[in-house]
Parts: structure tokens; C-alpha cells; sequence
């Protein structure tokens, strides 16, 4: 019986599917935007974080030490502040290395190169590079130093130099998250809303045959079980429809939003995502389709 | 099988209107009733009432001794099928052959698929359309498609036939045709309330009639004629 009905109310809501081409159209359309909006959100808020991550993983502060400081000191150093709960990682950069990585990155310019010489001995300090857990906690960090039992044997902290920088990237994070949930907030509304209407029209084309059900005797639930059905497949198709967009574009798009990343890393985090996506919109087209179904169908069925 | 007993209907919208003012009258099985009076009379409201598509404000209303303004929403579409309605404008889904047309009252009711390729064609073949089955009501005259309503209204085997004006967008052949049709049904036992204006109809019956007029009964006679 349950199964004769389900069949029965599946093939009824395909029939109004196919034969209201126009409208079907439509609605999908419809809530094939929908979705797009939804999961342009999610692909931007993906490159987005690994933007950010990226510029993150740049900034650190850096502790240089006064000439006359034994090694162990500094080693000593290292490993309590790598006992701070704020610090991520803090890497011990020996006066030799110091001078090394400085002579690399000068390699193409002889004078500065021939004036290290001339120096003969070698003026870089000996520093600790300190990556924080997040971005705002690099204040923390760098007041806890100054006020530690090192402070007399360190020469200066680049932070106040990098302040501006990291204050700027929490900034930007700060205002990026609320503008993302702001506009992901609005758009969805708008999407719903309009979904809604667009199935309440279909609904509204099939007032006649919903009278005519009622007056045979047909239950409630089996009026309603076409609509539903119509609405799952609607749903249904806008997500494959959208997926089949939404793949080009991110191929396409990417060198152009990517930036700071490389664009491998965004399209191997969308992929990465590709399936998530797509569960995603096959359960909002769904969710959509079916509560807009039902919504708007309970008006035609008071007893 | 049918009673009204101190029924009152008002519509509460913009305007305060009284549509059926303390009607009570009983309709025996297998009897074929007249309803008669203006437009405006209650004649649709009284009929809403029956098929439980309104509710009455006041007094009862009961089938088989059973109250219908009780019923619940789970147990109207069970009411509904032990009746059949016909109306004026057919009420036919004009996607559907007239086949699936009255397939169709029979496929909500969980009807198996083997009981409906067996139940339509008998169904068409009492309101003589056999021949048609698969045509579309559009390629059909008028009377032909009020048989058609009928048959869906009829496959159920429900003991009540209502007909509201159903030949009010016929021409008088296909109209006698039709009533013809419902006498028909009457006497193969089932009971039919017909709601018309047409007096040629009425008078030509020699069937009760029951008059309203501004919402009450101003005649009840047993072997009636229209008379206004």
C-alpha cells in the first residue's frame, strides 16, 4: 500500500515535471543561482583562509641578542618561550647562519658583499625567530619577553617594526569573517525567498488538479507527496547543474583571486572540497525544494 | 441517509452574510432529490456543507447518522470517497485522457492497477463513452465530458451522487441527456441531490423538489414542480 502510494505520488511528481517544461525550467534556474551564490561563498572563504594562512605563516617576530651572550643562554631561551601557550614555533638562528642567509640574499649585489668582507668579523647577532599560534598573539608574546629574566640579554625585538603589519592582517581577518557570514546571510535569505515563490507558483499551476484530488478523496499526504517529490528533483538537478558551472569557474578564477597562493593550492583544496561541495548543495537544493513544497502547498489543503 | 437538522450558515468575511438560515429537512437512500432556487439562494453552500468543503456555523448535519461537521481532517478524504460530485464546469484535468481522468479518483484511494484497468472501462461504459477512452477532454463536446465527471464521481460506488448545476453550460439535449444519466444511476440504487435553475429540468422529473430562497427552505413537495 505504502509502496503503491510512494510509486503512484514519485510518477505524479515526474509528470508535472516534464510536462511543465517552462516552469520547471525556471525554478531550477532559480535555485541553480541559489546554490551558485551558496558555494561561490564557500569557494572564496576557502581561498580566502588559505590567503590568510599563508600571509601567517610570513609574519613572525624576531628576538636579536647582545654580542656577548653565550649559546646556552640563548638555547635556554628558545625552549621557555616555546613554553608560552601562544607560541607555535621559535627557531634559533646562530650568528653564522645569520651571516649566511644574509650573504645569499645579497648575492647579486657585490658592494654590500665586499663592505661584509672588509668588516672582517661578523656584525649580525645571533636571534630567535618566534611564530605565534594566531596573529594576535604576537603583543602578548612580545610584552612577556620584555618583561622575563632574558631582557638584559637581548639587544632589541623587531615587533614594533612588524606591528603594523600584524595589526593590519587581524584587521583584515576580523572584517573578512563578517562581511563572509553578512553576505552569505543575505544572499541565502534572498535565494530562499525566492526559491519559495518560484515553487509556490508551480504549486499555484496545479490548483485544479489539487481540488479535484481533494473532491475524489485523496489524503492530504497523498496531495502533498507529488510537490515533495517535484521538489527533491528539482533540487536534484540544480545541484549537478551548479556543480557543472562551479567546476569551470574555479579553474578559471583562481590565477585571478589566488594572489599570495599558488593557484595549485586552490584548486587542489577545491577538489579536496569537491565532494563536500557537492553534498552541500544536494541537501540545501533538497532542503529548499521540499520545505518551499511543502510551505507553500498547505494553504490548498485545509480540510 | 442524509439529515439537516437546524443548520446555519454565515460567512464572516467583509460582509456579514447568512447563506443557509436554520434549514433542517431529511433525504431517504436511494430517493433522487431537486435542490431549486435563485442564484444566491444556498444551494452551493448547502451542497459545500455536505461534501464537507464548508463547515456550518450552527446545527448538525449527518450521513448515515454520523455528524460530518466532527469529522476529522484524516477522516474527510474517507468521507469524500462515499461520495460523488459533479459540477457545472466539469472540473476534468484536461492533460489527462478520460481514461486517467477517472483512473485518477481511483489511484488517490490506493486502488491496485489491476482494479482500474478493470473498474474505468465498466464506469465508461455505463455513461456510453467506451469509445473515447483515450481522448483528451478537450477533443470532446460539452455533454460528453459532464459524463465523464460523472463516471470519475460514479467509480467509486459511493451511495450519494451530488450534482451542482451540472448542466448549466449545456445545451438542452445534452442537458436531458445528462439527467437522463443521473436517473439512471438512481435507479441502479444510488441516491442523487441535484442542484439546478433549469426549470424544463425540474418540471419534466416529477421528482421532490426542495426550494430555498434567501437562505431558507420555502418548499418541500414530494412530487414537486419549479416554481418561483
Amino acid at each position: 500500500m505504502l509502496l503503491l502510494t510512494l510509486s503512484r505520488t514519485f510518477k505524479s511528481g515526474f509528470t508535472h515535471f516534464r510536462r511543465n517544461g517552462w516552469l520547471s525550467f525556471a525554478v531550477i534556474s532559480i535555485l541553480s543561482l541559489t546554490l551558485l551564490i551558496i558555494s561561490t561563498l564557500i569557494v572564496l572563504s576557502i581561498a580566502a583562509s588559505l590567503v590568510i594562512r599563508s600571509v601567517q605563516d610570513k609574519v613572525d617576530i624576531s628576538v636579536y641578542f647582545k654580542g656577548d651572550v653565550e649559546e646556552s643562554k640563548i638555547i635556554e631561551f628558545r625552549s621557555t618561550v616555546l613554553q608560552y601557550k601562544e607560541v607555535k614555533a621559535a627557531d634559533y638562528i646562530t650568528k653564522d647562519n645569520a651571516l649566511q642567509e644574509f650573504k645569499s640574499k645579497n648575492s647579486d649585489n657585490p658592494l654590500i658583499l665586499q663592505s661584509i668582507e672588509a668588516i672582517g668579523d661578523n656584525p649580525l647577532s645571533a636571534s630567535v625567530n618566534i611564530k605565534a599560534i594566531t596573529p594576535d598573539k604576537y603583543e602578548i608574546i612580545a610584552t612577556a619577553i620584555q618583561n622575563s629574566s632574558f631582557r638584559d640579554n637581548i639587544s632589541r625585538i623587531n615587533y614594533a617594526k612588524n606591528k603594523i603589519v600584524i595589526e593590519r592582517l587581524n584587521n583584515i581577518l576580523s572584517t573578512t569573517r563578517k562581511v563572509g557570514i553578512m553576505l552569505a546571510t543575505i544572499f541565502s535569505l534572498i535565494a530562499v525567498l525566492i526559491t519559495f515563490n518560484a515553487v509556490r507558483i508551480t504549486i499555484y499551476a496545479h490548483r485544479q488538479e489539487i481540488e479535484i484530488m481533494r473532491l475524489v478523496g485523496a489524503s492530504n499526504h497523498y496531495i502533498r507527496m507529488p510537490f515533495i517529490f517535484e521538489g527533491i528533483i528539482y533540487g536534484f538537478i540544480s545541484a549537478v547543474a551548479v556543480m557543472l558551472i562551479l567546476f569551470p569557474l574555479v579553474k578559471i578564477a583562481t590565477p585571478y583571486i589566488a594572489g599570495a597562493v599558488s593557484v595549485k593550492e586552490v584548486q587542489d583544496s577545491f577538489i579536496h572540497y569537491l565532494w563536500l561541495i557537492f553534498f552541500i548543495q544536494i541537501v540545501t537544493g533538497i532542503a529548499l525544494g521540499t520545505f518551499s513544497s511543502f510551505i507553500a502547498i498547505r494553504r490548498y489543503l485545509k480540510a | 441517509m442524509i439529515e439537516f437538522r437546524n443548520v446555519k450558515k454565515i460567512y464572516t468575511g467583509g460582509i456579514h452574510t447568512v447563506a443557509l438560515d436554520d434549514i433542517s429537512f431529511i433525504i431517504q437512500k436511494e430517493e433522487f432529490v431537486s435542490l431549486v432556487g435563485h442564484s444566491g439562494a444556498g444551494k452551493s453552500t448547502l451542497l459545500k456543507l455536505l461534501y464537507a468543503e464548508e463547515k456550518p456555523t450552527s446545527g448538525g448535519i449527518f450521513f448515515n447518522d454520523e455528524d460530518i461537521s466532527e469529522l476529522t481532517p484524516k477522516q474527510l478524504p474517507f468521507y469524500r470517497r462515499r461520495i460523488g460530485t459533479v459540477f457545472q464546469d466539469f472540473k476534468l484535468l484536461p492533460k489527462k485522457t478520460l481514461f486517467e481522468n477517472v483512473a485518477f479518483a481511483l489511484e488517490v484511494s490506493d486502488h491496485s492497477d489491476k482494479e482500474i484497468r478493470e473498474l474505468v472501462p465498466q464506469i465508461l461504459e455505463i455513461v456510453g463513452l467506451a469509445h473515447k477512452t483515450d481522448s483528451y477532454p478537450r477533443e470532446i463536446s460539452g455533454g460528453e465530458q459532464q459524463r465523464v465527471a460523472i463516471a470519475r464521481a460514479l467509480v467509486h460506488r459511493p451511495p450519494l451522487i451530488i450534482a451542482d448545476e451540472p448542466t448549466g453550460n449545456l445545451d438542452p439535449i445534452s442537458s436531458w441527456g445528462i439527467i437522463q444519466l443521473l436517473l439512471k444511476i438512481n435507479k441502479l440504487g444510488t441516491t442523487v441531490l441535484l442542484a439546478t435553475h433549469n426549470k424544463d429540468i425540474v418540471n419534466r422529473l416529477k421528482k421532490r423538489v426542495i426550494t430555498l430562497d434567501q437562505g431558507k427552505i420555502i418548499r418541500d413537495h414530494s412530487k414537486g414542480r419549479y416554481a418561483i
